[in-house]
This record gives C-alpha cells, sequence and structure tokens, in this order.
C-alpha cells in the first residue's frame, strides 16, 4: 500500500509540477462547459427567410409579420434577385424564400385555393424540415384567424406538459451529459497517455525493476488521475448545478459511485490501450478513436441511440458512457433513484470489471 | 588569433534568478583535447549549449572556430560536432538510417556520404551493428554510434558532454582511442566528464563549480600547484574548499 | 536545402513504417471515425416512444394513434403501467411521450366538439421534446381536417433545393473530413516536433547547419501528407458508400485544403513552441480541437448561438473551411459564391502560419 502511496505520489507531483497541462486539465471541461451550455443547442432558430409578396395587401403582410414574429425566422441579408429564388439559396444569403402570389387576399376572402411557394435549401436536412414545419404551423394558425365568421374548427387538441425540464432548455441536457465525456476525456486519454509515456522514455522498465509489483505501478499511477478526473467532474456539476441552474433532484452520493465505477471502466480502457502502443503519438490517436469519439457520438449524449442503425445501436452496449449518461440525467434531472436504475447499473459494472479484467490481463502478459 | 578554436570571455547566463554560468572567461587552442570538469550541475552542459548555438547567452564574448556565438551561429555549426549525454539518434532506425539522415542534413552528396559512412565504421568498429535498430544497441555501440553522427561532416571542433556515460572501462580506453586518433588528425575536442582518469588524457583541464571557472590549466601543473597526487584529490579538494568559503 | 527536407520527409516516413500501430491507424482512422459520424450523427427527431393510456377504445381512437405513428415519427403502444404511476416509464427510460386519451373522445368529436388529449413529454432532451410537441400538434391538425373533410384555402408548395431527400448524412460527411483533416494534422504536427524536443533529437538536429525553413517544411510535409491521404480516404469512401452527390470540382476543393494545411500546420507548430511535453501538446492540439468543433457549425448551426458566440466563430478558421466543403459538394458552387470564405481562409492561413513560423526559435532564451 505504501508503494502504491509513493507512485502515486511521484505522479501527483509530475501533473503538479506541470502548470501548462493542469491549467488546460482545469479550463477545459469549464470552457466545455460554458460551450455546450450556451452555445450547443440543436433547436433550430433565426432561420433566414426572404420573402417575396406579389400581392402586397394587408393580409400578406399580416402573414409575413407572423413568420419574422415567431422567432424562428429572421429576414434574410440584403436580396436584390427575389425573382430568382435559387441564386438567392445559393449565394447563401437566405435559407428559404416564401413566395406570395397576388390575389393571395382574395383567395383568403373567397376561401378559395391558392398556393404559397416555399423554397428551402435543403443542405442542412435538420434546418430544412424544421423550416418546413414551423411554416405549417405559423399557416395554421394564422388561417385559423381569417376563418369564415361563423364557423369553429372542432376537433382534438392535444394539453402539452413538459416533465423535468418545463423550460426546455438545452443547458440541461447537454452540461450534465458533459460530465460523463470529460470523466472519459480525463481518464482514458490521460492514463494511456502516460503510462505510453514512461515507456517511450525508458523510465518504466526502470519502475519494473524495483522491488514494486506491475499491478502496484498501475495503480499509483493511475490514483491521481482518478481524482483529477473526479475534481473536474465535480467542477462542471458546480457550473451546471449554480450557474446553469441545472436542478440536481436526486442523490449526490448515489452519483458518486456510479462516477467512480464509471472512471474505473474508463481507466481500464486506457491502461488497455496503453499496453498496445509503444508512443505517445500512438496512444493518443487510439485513445481518442476508441474511447472518446463513441462516448461523445455513441452514448446518446448528443443523438438519440434509437435513430442510430442497428449496428451502432449493438455498439452502443459496450460503450460506458451510454450507462452513466443515462445514471446522471435520472439521478439529477428526475430524481431517479438506484430502484429504477438498476440495469444502468448492473451494465455500467459489468462493463468496469470486464475491463480492468482484460487490462490488468494484457498488463501482465506484456511483461513476461 | 587563429590558432584559438574557442574563446570565451566573461559569459553568463541567467535563467531567470538563477545564474548558471557565471563570468566564464576561457581559451581552447586548436588541435588540444580539452577537460571540461566539474560536478553535477556546475553549469556545464549550459555553457557547451551556448557554445553550439542552442541557447542564447544573457552577456559576454565568445568566439568559436573564429565566429562569433551571437551572430554566426549558423557558421558554427557547419564547423562543429555535438554529442549530447543524452542519446539522442533516433532509436527507431537503424545506425545507417540514422547517419545516413545525418548526413544528409549536412549536405553531403551520396557518393561522398556513402564512403564517409564505410570509413567511420571501419574506424570505430560498427561492424553489423549499423544495420540495427539504434535503440536496440548496447550503450557502448549507441555511443559510438553518436559519435559517427557527429563525425560525419568532418568537424573542426568537437564538443562531448560526457560521452561515455554508462560504458564498460575497455570500451572507454577504446573510445579514448579514437580520441587521441581525431587529435592527432587536427580536430579540437572539448571534453566534459566525470572520470578522472579520462581527465589525464587532456593536455588541459578546467574544473568548474557553480557556474565559475575555479581552476585551469594542464593536470601535471595543477597537481604540483595544489601539492596533490591524483586528480581526484584535487578535484575533491577544490570542490570542498569552494564549499566551505 | 531541397536536400535537407528530403532528409527530413524520408526520416519521417521510414518512423511511420516502423510503427505498425500507428500505419493502421492512420487508414483505418478516417474510415471508423466516417462510419461512426456518418450514422450517428442524426438530429432527426424520429422513433419518440409513445405510451398510449386509451380510455375510449374506440375506432376513432385507434385512428389517431395510427395517423400519429404515420410518419415514422412516433411510435406507440399501450402502456403497461397504471396510470398514476405513468412518470415512472420516463424514470426508466422507456418512453417519451405519455398520451392519455379521455373516455369520451370518439363521442364528443362524432358530436363536431373540441377533445382534449393529454400529450405529456419528457423535457430531458429539450430540444428533441419541443420537435416532438410540433409535430403532435401538425399531425392532431392534419387529423382534424382530414376528419370533417376540411379544405383550407391556402397551401404551401414546398420546394427543396440541393438535398431533396433530406438526408442528412449529405451534410454532416463533407464536415467530418474537414474535421478530421484539423485535427489530424494539428496533433501530428504539435507532437511531432515535441516529441523530438522530449527525446532529445531535437537537440542534435539544431546543433547541425538545418536552416528553419527546412526544418519546418521537412515536419510540415509528411504531415501535410499524411492529412492530406487521409482526408482522400475519407472523402471517397463517403462518396462511395454513403453515396454523397459531388456537385462541384475536386481541384478547387483540394487547391482550398492545400490552402487550410496552412492554418492546422500552423496552429500544430505554434503549439509545439508553448509545449514541452507530448501530452501538453497533445492537450492543447484537443483544447484546439473542441473549439474548433463546436464553433463550426459542424453539428449545431451557428444562426442558433448566442450572438456573442457567433462572433466568437468568426475567429475558428474551420468554419470557413467547413462552409467551403460544403459548398463545393453538396450546391456545387465555385469562386463566385465562396470568395469571401475563402479570402478569410487565405488570411488566416497566412497570418497564423506567420506568426507559428516567427514563433518557432532555433536558439533557447
Amino acid at each position: 500500500m505504501n508503494k502504491i502511496r509513493f507512485i502515486a505520489g511521484k505522479e501527483l507531483r509530475h501533473i503538479l509540477r506541470d502548470p501548462r497541462s493542469l491549467f488546460v486539465a482545469i479550463l477545459l471541461p469549464i470552457i466545455m462547459t460554458l460551450l455546450y451550455g450556451y452555445a450547443v443547442t440543436l433547436d433550430i432558430k433565426e432561420i433566414k427567410l426572404a420573402v417575396c409578396d406579389y400581392d402586397c395587401s394587408r393580409e400578406s403582410r399580416d402573414l409575413v409579420a407572423r413568420f419574422y414574429h415567431s422567432g424562428y425566422f429572421v429576414k434574410a441579408g440584403a436580396t436584390d434577385d427575389l425573382l430568382d429564388p435559387e441564386s438567392v439559396l445559393e449565394s447563401g444569403k437566405a435559407n428559404l424564400v416564401l413566395t406570395i402570389p397576388p390575389g393571395f387576399a382574395v383567395a383568403l376572402k373567397t376561401w378559395r385555393p391558392c398556393d404559397l411557394g416555399l423554397m428551402i435549401d435543403g443542405a442542412d436536412a435538420n434546418l430544412a424540415a424544421a423550416a418546413s414545419n414551423y411554416s405549417n404551423a405559423i399557416l395554421q394558425s394564422f388561417l385559423k384567424e381569417y376563418l369564415p365568421p361563423g364557423t369553429e374548427l372542432p376537433g382534438v387538441t392535444l394539453s402539452q406538459q413538459v416533465l423535468y425540464n418545463p423550460d426546455l432548455k438545452s443547458s440541461h441536457f447537454f452540461v450534465p451529459g458533459l460530465i460523463a465525456i470529460i470523466l472519459m476525456m480525463i481518464s482514458a486519454l490521460l492514463t494511456s497517455i502516460t503510462i505510453a509515456r514512461e515507456k517511450e522514455t525508458g523510465t518504466m522498465e526502470q519502475l519494473l525493476t524495483a522491488p514494486v509489483t506491475p499491478r502496484q505501478i498501475i495503480i499509483g499511477k493511475v490514483l491521481p488521475y482518478v481524482g483529477l478526473a473526479l475534481l473536474d467532474g465535480l467542477l462542471v456539476l458546480l457550473f451546471a448545478v449554480f450557474h446553469f441552474g441545472v436542478p440536481f433532484t436526486g442523490s449526490f452520493m448515489l452519483l458518486l459511485f456510479f462516477g467512480v465505477i464509471y472512471v474505473v471502466a474508463a481507466l481500464s480502457l486506457g491502461v488497455l490501450i496503453s499496453t498496445l502502443v509503444s508512443t505517445q503519438q500512438v496512444a493518443i490517436m487510439a485513445a481518442l478513436t476508441v474511447t472518446v469519439l463513441p462516448s461523445v457520438m455513441l452514448s446518446g449524449f448528443i443523438f438519440e441511440i434509437r435513430n442510430m442503425p442497428v449496428v451502432l445501436q449493438y455498439i452502443s452496449y459496450l460503450v460506458p458512457a451510454r450507462y452513466f449518461l443515462l445514471i446522471i440525467r435520472g439521478v439529477m434531472l428526475k430524481g431517479s433513484g438506484i430502484g429504477v436504475l438498476w440495469i444502468e447499473a448492473v451494465f455500467l459494472v459489468g462493463l468496469a470489471v470486464a475491463m480492468l479484467t482484460i487490462a490488468a490481463k494484457r498488463f501482465k502478459l506484456k511483461l513476461e | 588569433m587563429n590558432s584559438d578554436a574557442v574563446v570565451i570571455d566573461k559569459l553568463t547566463k541567467w535563467f531567470g534568478k538563477f545564474r548558471a554560468v557565471d563570468e566564464v572567461s576561457l581559451r581552447v587552442e586548436t588541435g588540444e583535447i580539452f577537460g571540461f570538469l566539474g560536478a553535477n550541475g556546475a553549469g556545464k552542459t549550459t555553457t557547451i549549449r551556448m557554445l553550439c548555438g542552442l541557447l542564447l547567452p544573457t552577456s559576454g564574448e565568445g568566439r568559436v572556430a573564429g565566429y562569433d556565438i551571437y551572430r554566426d551561429t549558423e557558421k558554427i555549426k557547419r564547423r562543429i560536432g555535438y554529442m549530447s549525454q543524452k542519446f539522442s539518434l533516433y532509436t527507431d532506425l537503424t545506425g545507417y538510417e540514422n547517419l545516413w539522415f545525418y548526413g544528409s542534413v549536412y549536405q553531403m552528396a551520396p557518393r561522398e556520404l556513402k564512403k564517409r559512412i564505410a570509413e567511420l565504421s571501419e574506424d570505430l568498429e560498427l561492424g553489423n551493428f549499423i544495420k540495427r535498430p539504434a535503440g536496440s544497441l548496447p550503450t557502448g555501440w549507441r555511443q559510438r554510434l553518436a559519435l559517427a553522427a557527429s563525425l560525419l561532416h568532418r568537424p573542426q571542433i568537437l564538443f562531448l558532454d560526457e560521452p561515455t556515460g554508462g560504458v564498460d572501462p575497455v570500451f572507454r580506453r577504446r573510445f579514448w582511442e579514437i580520441l587521441y586518433r581525431l587529435a592527432d588528425s587536427g580536430t579540437t575536442l572539448f571534453v566534459t566528464t566525470h572520470y578522472m582518469d579520462e581527465a589525464e588524457f587532456c593536455r588541459r583541464i578546467s574544473i568548474m563549480h557553480h557556474g565559475r571557472i575555479i581552476a585551469v590549466g594542464n593536470p601535471q601543473e595543477l597537481l604540483v600547484e595544489h601539492r596533490q597526487a591524483s586528480l581526484q584529490e584535487l578535484f575533491i579538494q577544490l570542490i570542498t574548499q569552494q564549499e566551505c568559503v | 536545402m531541397f536536400r535537407m527536407v528530403l532528409a527530413l520527409v524520408r526520416k519521417e516516413f521510414y518512423q511511420v513504417r516502423r510503427d505498425p500501430v500507428m500505419l493502421r491507424i492512420i487508414f483505418l482512422m478516417p474510415i471508423i471515425q466516417l462510419l461512426l459520424l456518418g450514422y450517428a450523427i442524426n438530429t432527426d427527431v424520429k422513433n419518440i416512444r409513445t405510451a398510449v393510456y386509451d380510455y375510449d377504445r374506440s375506432d376513432l381512437s385507434r385512428e389517431f394513434m395510427r395517423s400519429l405513428g404515420a410518419g415514422g415519427y412516433f411510435v406507440t403502444r399501450p402502456s403497461d403501467i397504471p396510470l398514476l404511476a405513468g412518470e415512472r416509464g420516463f424514470r426508466e427510460n422507456r418512453q417519451d411521450v405519455m398520451l392519455v386519451i379521455p373516455p369520451g373522445f370518439s363521442r364528443d368529436l362524432k358530436e363536431r366538439q373540441s377533445v382534449t388529449a393529454g400529450f405529456l413529454v419528457d423535457g430531458t432532451n429539450a430540444s428533441s421534446a419541443a420537435v416532438a410537441m410540433g409535430y403532435a400538434n401538425l399531425i392532431s391538425a392534419e387529423f382534424n381536417r382530414e376528419l370533417y373533410r376540411l379544405s383550407l384555402p391556402v397551401t404551401l408548395r414546398q420546394k427543396v433545393l440541393y438535398n431533396p431527400e433530406a438526408e442528412s448524412v449529405y451534410f454532416m460527411v463533407p464536415a467530418i473530413v474537414a474535421i478530421l483533416l484539423t485535427m489530424v494534422t494539428v496533433m501530428l504536427m504539435s507532437m511531432a516536433i515535441v516529441r523530438e524536443r522530449e527525446i532529445g533529437t531535437l537537440e542534435q538536429l539544431l546543433v547541425t547547419p538545418i536552416t528553419k525553413p527546412a526544418l519546418l517544411l521537412g515536419k510540415a510535409i509528411p504531415f501535410s501528407l499524411i492529412g492530406l491521404v487521409e482526408f482522400s480516404i475519407a472523402l471517397v469512401f463517403g462518396v462511395i458508400w454513403f453515396g454523397i452527390p459531388f456537385a462541384g470540382s475536386w481541384t478547387l476543393l483540394y487547391l482550398l485544403a492545400f490552402i487550410f494545411l496552412f492554418t492546422t500546420l500552423g496552429v500544430g507548430i505554434f503549439i509545439s513552441t508553448i509545449t514541452k511535453t507530448q501530452q501538453q501538446a497533445m492537450f492543447f492540439a484537443w483544447f484546439f480541437s473542441i473549439f474548433a468543433i463546436l464553433t463550426s457549425g459542424f453539428f449545431i448551426p451557428i444562426q442558433n448561438m448566442p450572438q456573442s458566440i457567433q462572433y466568437l466563430t468568426y475567429l475558428n478558421p474551420v468554419r470557413y473551411f467547413l462552409t467551403v466543403i460544403r459548398g463545393i459538394m453538396m450546391k456545387g458552387v465555385g469562386l463566385e459564391a465562396l470568395y469571401p470564405n475563402i479570402i478569410a481562409m487565405i488570411v488566416f492561413s497566412v497570418g497564423i502560419f506567420t506568426f507559428a513560423w516567427l514563433r518557432f526559435a532555433k536558439r533557447t532564451k
């Protein structure tokens, strides 16, 4: 135990004596939190709309005003050539062009058919879909008010209610998720690099000749990173709760418990990578490809797993972040306890144990 | 003066608030083997790095091979060889690839380079080791390979920073035989070492302590002057004297 | 000069060739990333899991559920949890939406009266929750219209240009290719220089009469080539595998990629001047990449960001390259439409590379 403490102390001094890395290790989570908290929203707003109004009636102006007041659309920049909507889209000045034909107001009053033209830049499929939906919704509510007097639209209306995040803030979704990503980054990336570094500079051989077992070396080396990772996680958590006002309705101890298990899984992955490579350069590329990238892309951090092809959905079962994300979002936003999260917990523990075992085996094998 | 390979005058280097080299003045004649001794951390490597144009001095004057160490570093570099205390060849390349690489950097013509590598590998008895990745070589052979790399372009002055660290006595003896042959052919050697028996091979030595030169001269004359029987004793006496002061 | 550069380039390739893991990563990484990102990045809101409590059990209520599920947006299934405990379904992450159809649903509809159905959304993922609510409203309006054969006088006739099948992969793959080029070159370049400093070979190189241009070029060329190879693998793979239409000029794209390389190599060189170990270099390169990716408009549209962050994105060179590569590949536009972005790219390339060049000193102070 003492030996582990010495190695951990040495590694900790490495970290503390390197103010640049420490600076980044602390600053990176903060910057990421701010970026994800403020910049990352997938809701589509401020779609650039250019309008070509041939009708110039009170009604047509009212419709246009509804588009711009909806909060979804903004006026496109100077568009001189509205006769050719296609060239407007090509220049990128507008995302969509609405054309109101002459006779719009008359058609409305007499309740006779009339087509509005809507040309959409489909390059960004999401934006195009959203623009189309918003336009339809705006037109619907517009028409309701111009119904002939005495008529009323019967039928189903939905009484909609949002749970857990009633203001629909993206930051409540992304910032807790970010903790999972940052824990993975710090744990897997840094450990794989620090072990590769000792190999590259030859100090690993030195350590191995000392009367310590490989297991002690590894445990000693990764312990400070557990601390660093948890510190970073806590930092983001504080930011989430106090700066972005993300609710924390569940149990902190439960979250911490799963955080440690998750970090163990991540560190094991880092150690595993380090046994496969011999230079830091390769270690970082491998760590990026097999740890950080899947944690961001295949975990449900941003993109819904259920929308992915089936093969990727199966692969995502192997990504520890997937389970930790569900746990952290459940604990923070929904106040879930172990009673509902036990499936995720079982998977996470299983993965951590499996990875730790494989890493320990590989490391021993490598030495013999 | 043309006969001086290295002249430095009051050369000083500060690292922040730490004075690594403190007004060092020296003169090394062309063709001599100069032993640059001193305890660990005395400022030897810092001095050499300034002479080789790797580090900008804080103040003082210096000329290497007749060129100013502030302005003419590129001209100096063409005329010197440098073998650092850390093995600094590419471990994943073979000896031959390393030599070919450094030769090309010195812009040697391929035919000439090929001849030169053959010549050096015979001189330094590199033999088949030249075909192995440098990282897999035993320490002694690594040092020879590093020496070969620094000799490719026939430098006038060779700076060797603890060239024989961690090498067995037989290897060291052979290494010094090679250095002697080099000196005979007119190459100036500027060597730092911790081995006092090696210091005796030098025509002149200097002893450095805490950034200052505390003694300089012919080894025999220094022994007489300080009434000591061996360089080992002399070194210890001078350093402890300084510590007491 | 030429021979010095050549020697460095050859040395670098020898080293890459000796490292089988590195080789594999260089060729596999772009393909893995492209597959992963191409398939995973999908912000379409589909398959919203809807737990239904149908207390009407009539043809009309079933018809309403059918139209809700018709577009592929909602997947409806009867809930097996009692209504009062229905929230558990959200906690256990088994449903995204709870739909409650009240008794008397069909009776009221047949009497041409308004009926309110309950629609509870899990707001955890704010944006998909918003989209789900929007879809549901549109679908129920459509349902009403069909039910009463109402015809609205004004309809939208829509036309989608450039990507009519609305494939988000067409939009993403060009961006992934650009991001890949950025990350690989910044990381490899910064780490390559720092690595030589760490193991001591840089010092050995610096006592030779090697010139700064030769040294930097000798380092930059191999990594630009590796970067361009990865770029090409990803590009060709993207076009063949994902069937991305390539509308514009390949020559223009490669020319601009070449210009862009100076930016990333410059950043790499700059990082190598402020770091001492590969670990630090990796950290800074990663730092840069995250900033560059998040503020480039890669998967988060810039126009959605707060104004202050939108200004910040102008400082991100990747932003311009992304616009350019998407423009060329998807819209087939050329210089006439892209020149403001191209000018910005050139300014950044020249500026960053010159700055890094000047900062890189052969002699330590």
